[in-house]
Parts: structure tokens; C-alpha cells; sequence
């Protein structure tokens, strides 16, 4: 595997960060069109009831009002909402309005106008008639026989259960010398991210629509389009110049991408539509709350003998990803820690007359991880087995199943938890916690692990392209369809194509964004930007590189074997004065462009896994309850990493989102009424500069991956992961009380510890 | 309802406007004026992606009827930077923003660039914790604010030659 590298693995300024400093960068809600209408949705009051009428007359009549949509003017087609195409378990089962509401929140109708404050007060004069029907919140009850449905479906279940059968559970069990049996739970989260959802639409007079869109997959949101509102696929382009985050949730296409392009063909006229921050949430895509049983079988020297899973999880009103999360999550509980003979793991997705869950940073991987590592702690303790060395003996490593069912390469998670280990010197900083006095604020550390794959192979069939256009300078323009939503993949597009052009990093120019612009990709998802995105650009450079090399052969009369390209200069290996620059090349005689250079590839990836160790440290306040995360050291394998301070920023981020949902974040739905009770961000707690602690990251390169460009894997949903668990198992370390259900809020402490009887004596 | 004509100082410059008088400062900025570099990210005073300088002071502009900006003088996002006709030199703070890897999706930056360049048009050698408290306001989803806080500390202002303002004129809702 190549070390020598020119600008991989040297840190980058991002290439759109110049933009974003000055406020020069556009984001969709940042585009103003002449004659623009502003759009709104009405919104169902209600979780669960039947739409009997609905009458827009008295909104048409408001002055200023252009367009009111109803069931009864947009197209009636049933599709799936969150547009993964070749795969994901997705399942058809929302329309653009629905003819009953499931969820509050529900878009029911909507309208366009000269101002938002129009448009705000028609949507109180549409008059919607409801027949209210039972609602249902929590899974048990969603599932009992007599309760109502959400959809027609057995039970509530979104589909079929996820299932994982190897060996005999039982022999397992009865061939344990301990068996572990508990429950665990997650909260709520929502990904917040700070660009509330937004778009705007136009028609061109041929038909064409172009919408700005803030979205993570730009050529789904124009395939779904097409095919919901008929309008064949390239007259439909699909801009995102910036997006201000989306953390996996806007990999959905959400209902006022289908109102806006509608207004604007009714209307004539330019829309807008910027959710408001309470749209986002109740309007948005949550994390699912998951409850996982689990239940293990040990030896007494720690070896696990079999391990039994029923996983479930609650979706909300519509499915979006729900199937997708319980399959990754039964599938990384199958896998993390080696349990190769007996295993029987269930997962079932089950409706709810809540907002929708959907993708969220961690997909799955979070409850599942949490749930599991949770567990890994109690049985050290119960057996009297350091935490780290139970985690070690039983880490999945080289050549075990990888829950793709490929196997694993190398030994990252071995790598990460030695290397925490030793970083955060746990044996002696341990023997402190357990000996600290008998004070208000208890210390303490724990340690929680993960895995997670770059792309979504096998499910999805990954995919990415790239064109390399050199300009006749010898610069190049980089076509990639790859989206940034801030994480950098941008740049590290533009590093690779340097890097394996063997030319400056600022040679590269980056075109992005534009579905009528750059070639086919499937968006932002599953880490796999670098690994799948980033192994298209690679290959179409080497592919622009050969066709360098092939002219620089002609001209010098050298054979393209003994020739190399290294900072803009072709040159004979050995022989440094015997060279051309690619610019002399390229431009050919007197000054006229000769040739054009065209790399292109199209990439299908296989699947790579990256891995990860936290040490959390943190205080417990048993007179507040309050927790408080201290430092975090953070050990993550990666690889190769591309660009250092991106990766740093991917698990300083991670974690702050990771610690937002062990403690504080958990978006509330009134179980009466369906109503959202903290959609907004003073009810709602994120960790903020005040709260974060300090955070060592360190960026482990064990195992290059052969499938991966330059080696590198993904790193963007890693750190979300093994904060939770280590956050969870630090607190036991402190008060020596063990949570099961996430976030871990000073109410539960306190109640916690007032079961224990705590004493907060001297 | 009646249009107020509105005579404000921005970046500089003093621009004259008609505006809705429930309009806040932040639709004014945006939606008039066309400086879009100020973010609506909540609209309720929760999150700081709108923060501009005004009078010397950070606030939300979305908190601030348009209006009340009449006389004041306020500063955003892009007033911080020098251009020339084929040059821009970015201010230290935003080179640190860049340097650092402190702005990932951007949305939260203008705003968290504006509560830094009061902080430190006031203090120029601050602390960690000043630096905290100053950006307390300003939710960032994507950094942990590690290497925000990180960029601000190492912006060297000390010469005195990069504040915002050299002299902030007190507010006169009257003239």
C-alpha cells in the first residue's frame, strides 16, 4: 500500500470554506427569484384521523393567495419517500398529501402566496373536517391485535421481521456458565441540523423545472420527482450549491419538495418554502427509538456461547427507513463481538402514530451498539474481568463475519482499544475512580466500541461516477456528484484527484451540485463518500493520467512505463531533467490547445468497515443528578485519512451528537395527544460550547483497505456510536448504577439513586 | 400596514429602505437588502445563526424589528472582509475559521464569526472560558466547537487594526 504521498494526508482548507467565512455561500433558502411566491403546508392537529373534507374556498379568496393544494388537485401516486433505488427496505406507503393524517404534523394541503405572512394566515382559513381514530405511540401497544392501523398492515409491522438464525441458541445457552438477559431503550433524537429544510422551484416555458434544494441526494430527489409528478427525467434539474447539514435525515425527499415544484407549475411562478425550526422536527425524520432484549450466554473465562436478539423499533407514521435500521442493527449486534455458533436474532419495524423516523448519523448502529456494549460492561463486572480485556478477547478481528457477511480485514477494533487504553492510562486512572471519597461529585471512566461500513453494500448496489475534464492550462475540472453537507467530501475529492494525477491540489477545479452538470451519484449516506465517491474520482484519474502519459510518451519518445507525474511535471523515472510539464503538454504547439482530455469512471465498491474505542470520562452530581462528560479520548481506524482535520472534525461533531443523546436529547411526543412537546431549541438540549468537553481524537491508519482509494475508509457515522455506551458504562463506573434506556436525564439519576439509597453524607 | 422608511449604516455604508414595520432585522437584511450571508435557523432568538453586530453589540437579528435598525449602525458577515476589485483579504478571524477547520457545514458560521468579532473587539487576548460564554448562544451541530474555539483563540487582534467598528455611536430610536 502507497505511503508516499503528496497531498493525501496532509490537512486541506476545504474548497468551499472560503465562501462559507464570508456568507458568500448560497444555500437553497438563500435564492430569490423574481415574482417569487412563498409556499406553506397545513398540517394535521391530529395523529390519527380520517380527512372527510377539506375546503379551500375561503384561503382562495384571501387576498394575495395565488394556489391552494389539496388531495383532490396533486397526483395521487404512492411512493416511498426516502429514495434509495436499488435497494434499502424501502416501502411505498406515502402519497403527497394522504387521504387520512397519522401523525401530527401530517401535511394535509397547501398554498401559495404573495408573502409568507399570506400564506400563514390562509392556511387557517382552509377548513379540513376530521373523523378522530385512535391513536397508538409506544410499540406494545401498536402491536396488540385490537389495536387501530396505521396502514393495512398485521400488527402494525411495517414488514416481514428481520431474522438471523445460526446454530442453537439453547445448546448455547445450556453450554454457558452465566446468562445475561436485559432490556435497553433509546430516546428520540433529532439531527438538528442548523439549515431548517428549504427549496425552491421554477419552470422554464419548455416545462423544464429547476429546484434548489437542501437534500443530500440531489439525483434522487430528480428521480423520485419524475416519477411522482411525471415529468420525464431531464427536464428536471436539481441544484444544491450548499446545504447547512442534514446528518442522514435529508436523504428523504419530505413532502414540501413535491408541494413547491406543484405551486410553481400551478401558479406560474417561482416558490419558495423554508420550514420553520418546529416544521423540522415534527415535519422532519427522528432517530428511531429502539427497545433491544438481549440476552447472552458466557463462559466464566468471558467467552460468549450464544446471544438472542429481538429488536424493535418504532418508525412513526410512515416507514422510511425503518426496515433499513433494524436489519443494520441486528446485523452489527450479530457481529461486533465474536458469537460465531449460536445466534438468533429478530427485528421488527413497527408503526406508530408519531413523526416519522428515518436515517439518522449512526443508522441503526447506535441503539443496536448501545444496547450491546452496554451489556459487554456488565458482564466484566459481574465476572471480575477488566472491561477492556473482556472487550478484547471477544473483538470481532481478521477474517471474522462482518455484518455485510464479508469478512473482516485486519484488527481495528483490537487497535482502537489499545491504543485508548494506553492513551488514557485506564488501568490507573480506574484504580482512582474506585477509590474516590465519599463525595458530592463521583467520577468516573468507561468504554464503548463500534464498526461500521463505508457504503451500504450489499443492500444498496454502491455506485459512483466521475469525469475529469483537463482545462488547456493543465488544471482540471472535476465533475463528481458526490454531496457535501459539510463534511468536506469535496475536498477530499479534489485531494485524491490531485493525488493521483500528480498535480497540485490547486490545479483542481470542482463542478458539484448540479444534476445537469455532474454524473449520476446516489448522495451522501452511509460513510461512503470517501470509500465509493472517492474510488470514481480516483479512477477516472488514472484513467486521465494514462492518457497524459500516452501523449507525454510521443512527445519524449520514452515508453509510458518509465515515465512519472509528480507536481505538474512529467518526467522519466531516474532521470529528473528529462521532463515536460503537464501544461506544456496539454497545450500543444504555439499556444493552441491540441487535445482534450477526458477521464471518466464508473465505480461499483464492495464494502470496507472502519472502527472505533471512546474513553469517556465524566462527574455525577448525586445531589442534581446532573452528568457531566469530562474529556474523551477517541481512537478511530480508518485507514487512510485523507484529510486529517476533516476526520477530526467528523469525531469531534460525532461526539458532541453522541453526548446529546446519552443525556439531554429526546424529542417528546405527548402520549395523549400526539402533540410535539419541545420542538424548538430551548426545550429541546443539545450539548452546546458551554458543555462540550475536551475531546483527544486519534486517527488510527492499521488497515488501508485494498478495495478503497489510497486505503482510505469512512469516518462519518463512526463517532456517534461509541459515545453512547461509553458514556452509559463511565456512569456505572461512578455511582456504580447501571442505565439501560437512553438519554440518562438528572430525573433518572436522581430516582436511580434514591432506589439505592445514596447517601450524600460527609 | 404602512412601509417606514429606514436610514441604517451598514458595513458601513448607509442605505435607505422601506420596510414592513413588522419585518424583523434579519428579513430586512435578507429579503431587502439582499445579504443573504446571515442565517435564519430558528427565527425565535434560539440559535444565533442571525447574529450581526449592531451598535457595537451582537444580537439576533431576528429578535430586532427592522425598524429599530433605523440610525443604528450594524455590521455582518460580509463586512469583515476587504475587498478590491480583484482581491479579497479575509479578516484574521475568518482565515482562523479556514485554518482550523472550524466552519463544516457553514450555516451556523456567519453568526458564530459575528458573536467571536464581539467578543474580541472587546477582549483581545480571551479565555477559553470567555470564548465559551461569548459563543454560548450559537449552536454549531457539526464541530463540537473544539476547533471554533480553537480559531477564535488564535486570532492574534492585539494590534488593535482589526476591529469591527473603531467607534460605535449610541442608538437613537429618534433620529
Amino acid at each position: 500500500m502507497q505511503t508516499d504521498f503528496a497531498v493525501i494526508g496532509a490537512s486541506t482548507v476545504k474548497v468551499d470554506g472560503i465562501e462559507k467565512v464570508t456568507g458568500a455561500a448560497m444555500y437553497a433558502a438563500d435564492v430569490m427569484l423574481p415574482g417569487m411566491l412563498y409556499g406553506k403546508i397545513k398540517r394535521s392537529p391530529h395523529p390519527h384521523a380520517k380527512i372527510v373534507s377539506i375546503n379551500a374556498g375561503r384561503a382562495l379568496a384571501l387576498p394575495g393567495v395565488e394556489t391552494v393544494l389539496t388531495p383532490d388537485n396533486v397526483p395521487r401516486v404512492k411512493h416511498k419517500g426516502s429514495p434509495a433505488p436499488r435497494g434499502g427496505g424501502l416501502v411505498a406507503d406515502q402519497y403527497i398529501f394522504a387521504d387520512k393524517a397519522r401523525f401530527v404534523g401530517d401535511g394535509l394541503a397547501a398554498v401559495a402566496a404573495l408573502s409568507e405572512e399570506i400564506a400563514e394566515e390562509a392556511l387557517a382559513l382552509i377548513d379540513i373536517e376530521y373523523e378522530l381514530l385512535e391513536a397508538v405511540f409506544d410499540i406494545e401497544e401498536a402491536m396488540r391485535t385490537d389495536a387501530p392501523k396505521i396502514h393495512d398492515t398485521e400488527m402494525n409491522l411495517v414488514g416481514p421481521p428481520f431474522m438471523l438464525q445460526r446454530g442453537d441458541v439453547d445448546q448455547g445457552f445450556a453450554e454457558a456458565d452465566f446468562l445475561f438477559e436485559h432490556t435497553y431503550s433509546t430516546g428520540r433524537p433529532s439531527p438538528c441540523y442548523m439549515e431548517p429544510n428549504a427549496c425552491v422551484c421554477t419552470f422554464e416555458n419548455s416545462g423544464k423545472l429547476t429546484i434548489w434544494s437542501s437534500t443530500q441526494s440531489a439525483f434522487m430527489v430528480r428521480g423520485i420527482l419524475s416519477e411522482v409528478l411525471d415529468i420525464p427525467l431531464h427536464k428536471i434539474r436539481v441544484i444544491v450549491e450548499h446545504m447547512g447539514g442534514g446528518f442522514g435525515a435529508k436523504q428523504d425527499l419530505y413532502q414540501h419538495e413535491f408541494v413547491c415544484a406543484l405551486l410553481a407549475a400551478k401558479s406560474g411562478r417561482p416558490v419558495k418554502m423554508e420550514y420553520t425550526r418546529k416544521e423540522a422536527f415534527m415535519g422532519g425524520r427522528s432517530r428511531h427509538p429502539v427497545t433491544v432484549n438481549l440476552k447472552q450466554g458466557v463462559r466464566q473465562d468471558g467467552t460468549l456461547t450464544a446471544r438472542q436478539v429481538l429488536h424493535t423499533s418504532n418508525t412513526g407514521a410512515y416507514a422510511s427507513h425503518g426496515l433499513g435500521i433494524t436489519a443494520v442493527g441486528c446485523l452489527d449486534i450479530a457481529s461486533l463481538y465474536r458469537c460465531e455458533e449460536h445466534q438468533r436474532i429478530e427485528g421488527r419495524a413497527v408503526y406508530t402514530n408519531n413523526p416519522i423516523a428515518g436515517a439518522f448519523r449512526g443508522f441503526g448502529a447506535v441503539q443496536a451498539f448501545f444496547a450491546l456494549d452496554s451489556q459487554m460492561d456488565e458482564i466484566a463486572h459481574a465476572l471480575n474481568i477488566d472491561p477492556v480485556e473482556l472487550r478484547l478477547k471477544n473483538a470481532a478481528g481478521d477474517g471474522d463475519r462482518s455484518p455485510s457477511g464479508h469478512p473482516i480485514l485486519g484488527n481495528g477494533l483490537a487497535a482502537c482499544l489499545v491504543r485508548g487504553e494506553k492513551e488514557m492510562n485506564w488501568i490507573e486512572e480506574r484504580k482512582k475512580t474506585a477509590a474516590q471519597a465519599d463525595s458530592r461529585i463521583r467520577r468516573g471512566w468507561g468504554v464503548g466500541t463500534e464498526m461500521h461500513s463505508s457504503g451500504a453494500y450489499p443492500d444498496i448496489k454502491e455506485v459512483s461516477n466521475a469525469i475529469l475534464n483537463m482545462n488547456e492550462d493543465g488544471t482540471v475540472k472535476l465533475f463528481t456528484g458526490v454531496a457535501d453537507l459539510g463534511t468536506g467530501s469535496l475536498t477530499v475529492m479534489a485531494q485524491i484527484a490531485a493525488e493521483e494525477l500528480g498535480i497540485p491540489f490547486k490545479d483542481i477545479q470542482i463542478v458539484y451540485g448540479d444534476t445537469d452538470a455532474v454524473p449520476f451519484d446516489l448522495g451522501a449516506y452511509a460513510s461512503r463518500t470517501t470509500y465509493v465517491g472517492g474510488g470514481a474520482v480516483k479512477k477516472a484519474a488514472t484513467n486521465l493520467k494514462s492518457q497524459l502519459l500516452a501523449l507525454a510518451s510521443g512527445k519524449m519518445e520514452v515508453a509510458v512505463e518509465d515515465l512519472e507525474i509528480r507536481d505538474g511535471i512529467i518526467s522519466v523515472k531516474g532521470v529528473p531533467s528529462s521532463r515536460v510539464s503537464v501544461k506544456e503538454l496539454i497545450q500543444g504547439e504555439g499556444s493552441v490547445p491540441a487535445h482534450t482530455l477526458i477521464g471518466q469512471a464508473t465505480h461499483h465498491s464492495k464494502v470496507a468497515y472502519s472502527f472505533a474505542a471512546h474513553f469517556a470520562e465524566v462527574e455525577v452530581d448525586i445531589e442534581t443528578g446532573q452528568i457531566q462528560v469530562k474529556q474523551v479520548v477517541a481512537v478511530h481506524e480508518v485507514g487512510q485519512a485523507v484529510n486529517p482535520i476533516g476526520v477530526e472534525g467528523q469525531i469531534e461533531g460525532g461526539i458532541q451528537q453522541g453526548i446529546g443523546h446519552s443525556l439531554t436529547e429526546d424529542y417528546v411526543i405527548d402520549k395523549q395527544t400526539g402533540q410535539s412537546l419541545n420542538a424548538s431549541f430551548v426545550d429541546y438540549k443539545m450539548p452546546l460550547a458551554m458543555d462540550m468537553p475536551k475531546i483527544k481524537s486519534i486517527i488510527l491508519e492499521e488497515v488501508p483497505h485494498p478495495t478503497a482509494p489510497f486505503g482510505a475508509k469512512g469516518v462519518g457515522e463512526d463517532p456517534i456510536i461509541a459515545i453512547g455506551p461509553a458514556i452509559a458504562n463511565a456512569v456505572f463506573d461512578a455511582i456504580g448504577i447501571r442505565f439501560r434506556e437512553l438519554p440518562i436525564t438528572p430525573e433518572k439519576v436522581l430516582q436511580a439513586l434514591k432506589e439505592k439509597q445514596v447517601n450524600v453524607s460527609s | 400596514m404602512t412601509k417606514r422608511i429606514c436610514s441604517t449604516t451598514i458595513n458601513g455604508q448607509e442605505r435607505e429602505f422601506a420596510i414592513e414595520p413588522f419585518h424583523s432585522l434579519l428579513y430586512v437584511l435578507r429579503n431587502e437588502i439582499g445579504l443573504t450571508g446571515t442565517k435564519k435557523g430558528c427565527d425565535v432568538g434560539d440559535c444565533g445563526a442571525c447574529t450581526v453586530i449592531m451598535n457595537g453589540k451582537p444580537v439576533n437579528s431576528c429578535l430586532v424589528l427592522g425598524v429599530e435598525g433605523n440610525g443604528a449602525e450594524i455590521v455582518t458577515i460580509e463586512g469583515l472582509a476587504n475587498r478590491t476589485e480583484h482581491d479579497i483579504s479575509l479578516h484574521p478571524l475568518q482565515e482562523n475559521f479556514l485554518k482550523y477547520g472550524a466552519a463544516q457545514c457553514g450555516f451556523c458560521t456567519p453568526g458564530m464569526i459575528m458573536s467571536a468579532m464581539a467578543l474580541l473587539d472587546e477582549t483581545s487576548e480571551p479565555s477559553d472560558a470567555e470564548i465559551r460564554f461569548a459563543i454560548a448562544g450559537n449552536i454549531c451541530r457539526c464541530t463540537g466547537f473544539t476547533k471554533i474555539i480553537e480559531a477564535i483563540k488564535k486570532t492574534d487582534v492585539s494590534d488593535g487594526k482589526h476591529k469591527c467598528q473603531s467607534d460605535h455611536p449610541a442608538f437613537n430610536p429618534e433620529s
